[in-house]
Formats: structure tokens, C-alpha cells, sequence
């Protein structure tokens, strides 16, 4: 199991730049969380439209009650990993899940490391 | 006290963050940068319109000899108004013609209007020498024209004071006797015509005996009068054209590199001489590679890790890193981190469904059944969808047929009930 999991990890991982680039190049995940973070979003995106369509079933006040309770299982037995409420947004760089900025999915010591080296394009260090 | 860090100052505005969106502008602001670009065509064009009427003017006494040649033997009427460079004739001939007073203005004007660089003469001769191509393809179709309606044509012909000047030349030559039944030809003409006959006839009749002087010349492999050859000369299409915008490039070029002994760059692959490289003979050195071995290629297996081992080896060695900040947003643009400027609102959205496609859904509720909660329950699925705008026809369709599967499963349940 782990194995297979392993191998599926260095397959995902295994980003193969086409151009011998200066950029940071990170060809693993940080940690086993992040990993998990990111099986759940896969999952997430693919039964995306289903659980969509299933909850518009479920809330709803028109159809017979036993239409929603039929809904209401499969969408139980649908993978737990697909919903989307289980992805946590975590630091890109660093995996850390608290202090994460949306806008740059970096968390707050790293965003103030890149910032303070002016890597961070139109920041600037406030005084007012 | 607080102290003030080293400020790190506004980068470029485009960020690594992959699509981040595009921040405000600075100063380097597209209105202006339009505004600027707008400005340089306006420019250009401005000088173009301010150029033309002065080459008119100027190009056309050096180009009035090529007049000349074309004059000599051509239908005068339609040359008027093709060329106006009639007045030029007339005082290299000593004889008023018909020609327009506002051409001598022109003509005039040019010695006086320009106070322009030789270099700046050339180039508007040659670029008349341009003009001058619509003229010769339109004397071309008058020839074509002429040799179907060849008898009124040297009527016309004959009518200019050129040809008759020459006649009058060579009137005290006249070593050959004409052909006798081209005699009897030349009197019907000028009986059938309604002009006075004996002009006409003696008209005709030096211009055969040109024509006879020309070929005997040409036989003998005498001086050849380049006027007579030139006036009867077939006009090719391209050529001239060719030889004029290569010859003025070639000016412009060696003109611009006053100062550096540089070469003019080799122009493309049209050489210099009448032929060009696509006719003549084919010598049949380089064989085309036949379909077979193509599809026969095209048969071999999937390439081998040896294969992709080269193919990544020589990419490696072709993808040299960015020599500059250019060639970096230009790798950055292929490869989809930077996006393409103008921003386009609609770029990678290939949605080109009409708006009554996305509202009037009701055309897809036709299976299911048209009273009761079903019902109901679907009108407000379209309703909810045709106010949707980010997504494509495509999906709301398949959205509502997801439905429809679904409800048809579930029929049997909803029997029940």
C-alpha cells in the first residue's frame, strides 16, 4: 500500500520542466499532509458537478421527501475525500495550513521572507 | 524610532505569481503608448500624402524620353491621359501639339519646387519608374488590343506627329519595294476608312516601310536605332517592375550607408538578371521523397526512452536560458504564466453560442413530463442556469440531461409513490 502510494506520488511529482528554467523547482510535496491535500482536491474536482446536481435534489422543498432521501444516500456513498469542505488551503512553499494568504498561498513567514528580498512583485513595506 | 527599512520599490508589473491579475499600470500606460503609436502612423502617413505631388512634378522630365519611346507609334488620345508629359514632347520636337496647359505648369514647377538632395531625386525617378508600370500594362492590353483591331489602330497611330517626323527621315531610303498584294491592302484601308484616302495611304505605307527597315536592319545585325526596337518592343509584365524596386532598393540601401562601406543585404532569392530561379529547365538533382517512404516512416513503432533520451538532450542544448527580459516574457507568454496583451476578456473561452442559446433552455425540457414537481423542479434548474454566465452551453445541457437520466431511474420509485 504504501508502495503503491509512493510510486504514485514520485509519478505525480516528477514535473519535467521543458526548458532549463532559474526558477525554484520543487519535484516532491513538502509533507504527506500536503499529499493528502492534494488527492482531495483532485477528488473534489472530479465529482464536483455530481455533488452538485445531487444537493440541488436534496434542497429542495418541490420534490417528494423520498426523492431527497434517495439523494441523500447516494450522496453519502459518494468517496469522503470528493468534498470540497476537506481542502484545507495550505502554504504552497511550506505546507503550513494557519496563516495562509489567499491571494499568494503562501504563509505569512514566508510571504514576509520574499518580501523583505523584494521577490514579491508590487509590495512594498507600508509607513503611513 | 522607526527606521526605515530598505524600501523594495515596485517591480515590473508583471508578477511570477502565475496569473495574478494584471496590476495597475504605471505611467508606461497602454492609452499612452497607443496614443504614441497613433501618433508615428499619422506621421508617416502625413509625409507620404506631403511627398507625392512634388515626385509628380519632378519625375517627370527625366522620365519624359521614356514618354517618348512609348509615344512613337501609339494611340495618342489614350496616352493623354495616361501620361501628361506631352508638353515635354513638344519642345524636345519643335512641334505644338495638343498639349494641355496644365502639364506645361507641372513641368514647369518641377526645377523650381525641390530643393531636394539628389538622393531624394533619384529615388522619386525611380519611384515614378514604379508609376510608370500601370501605364506599360495598360499599353501592354492596348497592344493585345491592337492586334486584333489592327487596321484603325495604325489609323490612330499614324496620326501623331512623331511618326510622321520619322517618316519624313526616312522618306529619301527606300531601297526595298514594298510587297504589292500589302499595297493593294493598304488602298482598301484607306477606302473603307472615313478619312481622307491619300493620307491614309501614304501613312500606312511608311509605316510598313519602317517595319521592312527594321527587320532588314535586325537581319543584317546593323546599329540598331534602339528608338525603332523600344517603340516595337513587347512589354514584359514583371521585369521593369522587378528591376525598379530592386534597382531603388539597391540606391536606398547604398544611399543610407553613406558613411559605412557595408554591402547592400542581398535582396531575396530574385537575382538580378531577367531570369529568375523558377524557370528554365529543371535539372532533376534533388528527387522528392516519395509517399511510400513517408507512410513507411510514419509506420515505426513509438519512440524508445533512447529516443526521448536524445530528443530531451537536444532540447536541453537548443532551450538556451533568456538572453534578456524580452526573451523571458516571451517563454513565459508560450508557456501560459504571462498573458497575451491586448488582455483579451474572452481568452481561452471558445464559448460561441448566441445569448438565446444560454436563456431559452425550455427547448430541452421536452422528455420530461410537463405538469407536477418534476416539472416544477426543472423549470428552476433553467431558471437558475440561464442567469449563469460562466458556464458554457455545453454544460447546462449536459446538467439537464443529467437530470433527465436521473429522473428515469428513479421512475419506478416515483410510481410507487
Amino acid at each position: 500500500m504504501a508502495a503503491a502510494a509512493l510510486r504514485w506520488v514520485l509519478r505525480a511529482a516528477r514535473q519535467v520542466l521543458p526548458s532549463p528554467c532559474t526558477r525554484q523547482v520543487r519535484s516532491y510535496f513538502v509533507d504527506w499532509r500536503m499529499l493528502r491535500d492534494v488527492k482531495r482536491r483532485k477528488l473534489a474536482y472530479e465529482h464536483a458537478d455530481k455533488r452538485l446536481r445531487i444537493n440541488a435534489i436534496r434542497k429542495n422543498t418541490i420534490l417528494p421527501r423520498e426523492l431527497q432521501e434517495v439523494a441523500d444516500k447516494e450522496i453519502a456513498a459518494l468517496p469522503r475525500d470528493s468534498c470540497p469542505v476537506r481542502i484545507r488551503n495550505r502554504c504552497v512553499l511550506t505546507s503550513r495550513p494557519r496563516g495562509v494568504k489567499r491571494r499568494w498561498r503562501l504563509s505569512r513567514i514566508i510571504f514576509r521572507h520574499f518580501a523583505d528580498h523584494a521577490q514579491m512583485s508590487g509590495i512594498q513595506r507600508a509607513m503611513w | 524610532m522607526p527606521k526605515l527599512s530598505p524600501c523594495w520599490g515596485q517591480n515590473a508589473t508583471k508578477t511570477r505569481q502565475g496569473k495574478a491579475e494584471p496590476s495597475a499600470r504605471g505611467s508606461r500606460s497602454r492609452p499612452a503608448a497607443l496614443r504614441r503609436r497613433q501618433g508615428a502612423r499619422g506621421r508617416a502617413a502625413a509625409a507620404m500624402w506631403g511627398r507625392v505631388p512634388p515626385a509628380w512634378g519632378c519625375g517627370a522630365g527625366r522620365a519624359a524620353r521614356f514618354s517618348l519611346l512609348f509615344l512613337a507609334g501609339r494611340p495618342r488620345s489614350k496616352f493623354q491621359k495616361l501620361f501628361s508629359t506631352t508638353s515635354v514632347l513638344s519642345t524636345e520636337k519643335d512641334k505644338s501639339t495638343t498639349s494641355p496647359g496644365s502639364t506645361t505648369e507641372v513641368a514647369s514647377k518641377s526645377p523650381d519646387g525641390a530643393a531636394e538632395t539628389p538622393k531624394q531625386k533619384l529615388l522619386n525617378i525611380i519611384g515614378n519608374m514604379k508609376v510608370e508600370v500601370t501605364s506599360k500594362k495598360k499599353f501592354q492590353q492596348l497592344k493585345t488590343h491592337a492586334i486584333k483591331k489592327q487596321d484603325t489602330e495604325k489609323q490612330e497611330g499614324l496620326d501623331s506627329k512623331s511618326s510622321t517626323f520619322q517618316e519624313a527621315a526616312e522618306d529619301t531610303q527606300r531601297s526595298k519595294p514594298l510587297n504589292r498584294e500589302l499595297v493593294e491592302a493598304v488602298s482598301a484601308v484607306a477606302s473603307s476608312l472615313p478619312r481622307s484616302k491619300e493620307q491614309t495611304e501614304s501613312e500606312l505605307l511608311a509605316q510598313l516601310r519602317r517595319h521592312e527597315e527594321n527587320t532588314d536592319k535586325q537581319r543584317r545585325g546593323g546599329a540598331i536605332n534602339i528608338r525603332n526596337v523600344i517603340s516595337e518592343m513587347s512589354i514584359k509584365r514583371q521585369s521593369p517592375a522587378r528591376r525598379g524596386v530592386m534597382i531603388s532598393n539597391r540606391i536606398s540601401l547604398a544611399m543610407e550607408e553613406d558613411g559605412q562601406r557595408t554591402k547592400p543585404e542581398r535582396l531575396s532569392s530574385h537575382s538580378f538578371d531577367s531570369r529568375s530561379l523558377r524557370e528554365g529547365k529543371r535539372l532533376n538533382i534533388f528527387t522528392k521523397a516519395s509517399p511510400e517512404t513517408e507512410s513507411a516512416l510514419k509506420t515505426v513503432s513509438s519512440p524508445t526512452i533512447w529516443d526521448l533520451e536524445f530528443a530531451k538532450e537536444i532540447a536541453a542544448v537548443t532551450d538556451q536560458p533568456p538572453r534578456n527580459g524580452f526573451e523571458e516574457m516571451i517563454q513565459w507568454t508560450k508557456e501560459g504564466i504571462l498573458w497575451e496583451f491586448p488582455i483579451d476578456n474572452e481568452a481561452g473561452m471558445d464559448d460561441d453560442a448566441e445569448f438565446h442559446e444560454h436563456i431559452f433552455l425550455e427547448k430541452h425540457l421536452k422528455d420530461f413530463p410537463k405538469e407536477g414537481p418534476i416539472r416544477h423542479f426543472m423549470e428552476l434548474v433553467i431558471c437558475g442556469l440561464s442567469k449563469n454566465p460562466y458556464l458554457s452551453v455545453k454544460q447546462k445541457i449536459e446538467h439537464i440531461e443529467w437530470f433527465q437520466k436521473y429522473f428515469e431511474e428513479k421512475e419506478e420509485l416515483l410510481q410507487e409513490m
